[in-house]
């Protein structure tokens, strides 16, 4: 005789089975919608401490491009969600930020840091978590810890630009270089490599003083160095020592001109100063591509929202976000950070493609399947083998309280 | 290195030591009569500068006026914290009214950044070339900087020896219960003292402040050298604060000569060191106890 509770049993399984796959289904499609999770993207500026007057308008620059990026549906589909943390311009707070970015934010991706002091405390905490890490540090340890190749520098080495003061320095006719540099590993470095450079071509430099962060007075420093005599002092520091240096210098009446980087010699160094104690400072800096498409399009949406012109390091901060938009499209929505990291170069013309200028129009190419090559509103994003890039120089003079663009000299890597 | 060179550093050395021997001195008596180590001095002489600056910016280049506001404000707000944090504290140990200066720094020094940004300020002065006697050079800005110190240094020394409020404030510092005892109201000696110690580090700021630049860390950074310089001289003491800070200064710049700048600090704190071995209360201190 049939049982019904068997039968029923049976049915009571088939019927489960039909309604655990048909509940399957809906999941399945729910599983699809969920498949391109949001990338998590770190930003670590210097809002406050010495790189004040960069930091906001980075993470200003981080925010166009990340709008950008979200309003052509993501990069691969995947939303980039920012976490911005204040470095303070100091290697210990650095360190707490970025290990908040890692453990609780589970950041992918550090971008935006600006001085090497943060960017060599972070890079042995991204490489151990396997981070992507993009700044625009300038020591040359950047380069040589950039082991695992996951850190890309934006802005030119410390070791480019004391080659570049040094050259500008020949070329200007000075005889008797003397070297003053802030005790960091930003301008020590800069400090070694002009005094290389210099020896390079014949002769040395009168004096090499590395002087301490954060004193009250130089005078003592700065009285050794004039007392070699030097026709041109290679100064590279902060703004805070630059003012109290220049001011003492001044105040010798000895005569002397002076290399800054442009960082520091600006026009809101001429507002600490005068005229007259900054009159014929030679200020050396990268330069964003004015001429770059990209260039026009970013610094036309940051003048709406800031109104203000972007600098070097906003243009760089930029880039940062398009380019890893660009890797994360180019590796897929299921790509690791490992396989990003390995699309950089593809997106900025390794392999030859066709330039683009935007994350729209780069996106809409490599889901044709084509190779794209981002030139950059910084620059033109070649990167060389230790993830260096060269954006071009501008030599800028201080006249009569204005800077004044001498020559701009190509950056090559 | 000839002899003009060190000359040279030495009244660098002096000029700089001059001008926080006021700051110093603030330590040193809330040391003394207050017993705890006050933080906060060097966010005080931080208020003090951008006090000035400001100051100085509205009444149209005026230092005089920046340098009257500064003390005045930094007056202000010291009693206003001693009121507010460090009476209520009074019977607490010395380590909690030392962490409780360290966030009072914290909160002024976030006050001030909050309004002024995290940019330097200079003080609208102009640039004046240095006096040179044969090679010696002496900046004419730096003679005033000394001059209104030691001024400012007399005063106080005229009030806590020749006014019936500075002996009190000496006996409070000497035996605070025999004080007490004596019938001496400990209210208005913390009032004066606390006045003092906010007039001198706001004075000192602004001295600092045309010295060098108006950074939202000018008073923090110090602290260190100044706690350092106030420990050589002896805990408590006036005269060794001032010592105290003069040798330290002066060892600093005389020493960048000799080892180099990056390790004039280190040169300075290891005489500090050498000093406290043979002398552990200082140069002028009393030894506070024995085995």
């Amino acid at each position: 005789m049939t049982q019904p509770t068997h039968l029923s049993r049976r049915d009571f399984l088939a019927a489960s089975a039909a309604l655990a796959a048909a509940g399957a289904v809906p999941g399945l499609a729910w599983a699809q919608a969920q498949a391109a999770p949001p990338f998590r993207l770190g930003a670590l500026n210097s809002i406050t401490g010495v790189g004040g007057p960069y930091g906001p308008a980075m993470l200003e620059a981080i925010k166009i491009a990340i709008a950008e990026v979200n309003a052509a549906g993501g990069a691969a589909g995947r939303q980039i969600q920012l976490y911005a943390e204040d470095d303070q311009t100091k290697p210990d707070a650095a360190v707490l930020a970025v290990k908040k970015l890692i453990e609780i934010n589970k950041a992918e991706a550090v971008v935006g840091i600006w001085p090497s002091s943060v960017g060599l405390a972070a890079m042995p905490i991204t490489n151990a978590a396997g981070l992507i890490t993009m700044n625009t540090c300038g020591a040359p340890e950047m380069l040589t810890e950039n082991k695992q190749g996951l850190a890309w520098m934006f802005q030119a080495s410390n070791a480019v630009f004391g080659r570049a003061f040094a050259e500008v320095a020949r070329q200007r006719g000075f005889k008797r270089p003397a070297v003053m540099a802030f005790n960091n590993s930003t301008f020590v470095g800069q400090a070694n490599y002009f005094r290389d450079a210099w020896r390079e071509k014949g002769g040395d430099v009168s004096a090499f003083t590395v002087y301490e962060p954060n004193q009250t007075t130089y005078r003592t420093e700065l009285n050794k160095v004039l007392a070699s005599k030097p026709d041109v002092i290679s100064l590279s520091a902060y703004r805070p020592d630059a003012t109290i240096i220049l001011k003492e210098w001044f105040q010798t009446g000895q005569d002397c001109k002076f290399i800054m980087p442009g960082w520091t010699a600006n026009e809101d160094l001429v507002k600490a100063l005068g005229k007259e104690a900054t009159e014929g400072i030679i200020s050396i800096s990268n330069v964003a591509a004015h001429e770059h498409q990209a260039y026009k399009r970013f610094a036309a949406e940051f003048r709406k929202r800031t109104k203000r012109e972007p600098d070097i390091f906003a243009s760089q901060s930029y880039d940062m976000v398009i380019t890893l938009a660009l890797a994360i499209e180019a590796a897929g929505a299921r790509a690791d950070v490992a396989a990003i990291n390995g699309k950089i170069r593809a997106v900025t013309g390794a392999g030859g493609g066709e330039k683009v200028s935007g994350f729209a129009q780069g996106q809409a190419l490599l889901r044709a399947g084509k190779p794209v090559d981002y030139d950059g509103a910084s620059s033109r994003l070649d990167f060389g083998k230790q993830g260096e890039t060269v954006p071009d120089f501008g030599v800028f003079d201080i006249r009569d309280g204005k800077l004044v663009l001498n020559e701009v000299i190509a950056g090559k890597v | 290195m000839d002899a003009i060179t060190v000359i040279n550093a030495g009244i660098n050395g002096v000029v700089i030591g001059m001008l926080l021997a006021l700051p110093a001195l603030a330590i040193t008596l809330v040391f003394g009569i207050a017993r705890f180590p006050n933080a906060a001095s060097g966010d005080y002489m931080t208020l003090g500068a951008y006090a000035a600056v400001f100051t100085q910016a509205l009444a149209g280049g005026s230092m005089l006026a920046g340098g009257l506001a500064a003390v005045a404000a930094t007056t202000v707000v010291s009693l206003f914290f001693y009121a507010w944090v460090f009476r209520p504290l009074e019977s607490r140990s010395n380590v909690s009214r030392l962490i409780a200066s360290i966030g009072v720094a914290f909160a002024l020094r976030s006050t001030i950044t909050f309004f002024a940004g995290q940019d330097q300020y200079t003080f609208d002065l102009p640039l004046t070339r240095a006096w040179n006697f044969g090679g010696v050079r002496i900046l004419p800005t730096d003679v005033a900087i000394v001059g209104i110190a030691v001024a400012a240094l007399a005063l106080v020394f005229a009030l806590m020896h020749m006014t019936p409020t500075g002996r009190r404030m000496r006996a409070v510092a000497d035996n605070p219960e025999l004080a007490a005892a004596s019938g001496i109201r400990g209210r208005r000696v913390m009032v004066t003292l606390w006045s003092i110690a906010g007039a001198y580090c706001g004075l000192g700021g602004v001295l600092l402040g045309v010295k060098a630049v108006v950074i939202p860390e000018l008073g923090w950074e110090l602290l260190m050298p100044m706690f350092a310089a106030v420990i050589l001289g002896g805990i408590g003491n006036p005269v060794g604060a001032i010592v105290g800070i003069m040798v330290f200064s002066i060892a600093q710049e005389v020493a960048s000569l000799v080892v180099g700048p990056a390790y004039k600090i280190v040169f300075a704190f290891a005489v500090l060191l050498c000093v406290l071995l043979l002398r552990p209360q200082g140069i002028f201190g009393r030894p506070m106890a024995a085995r």
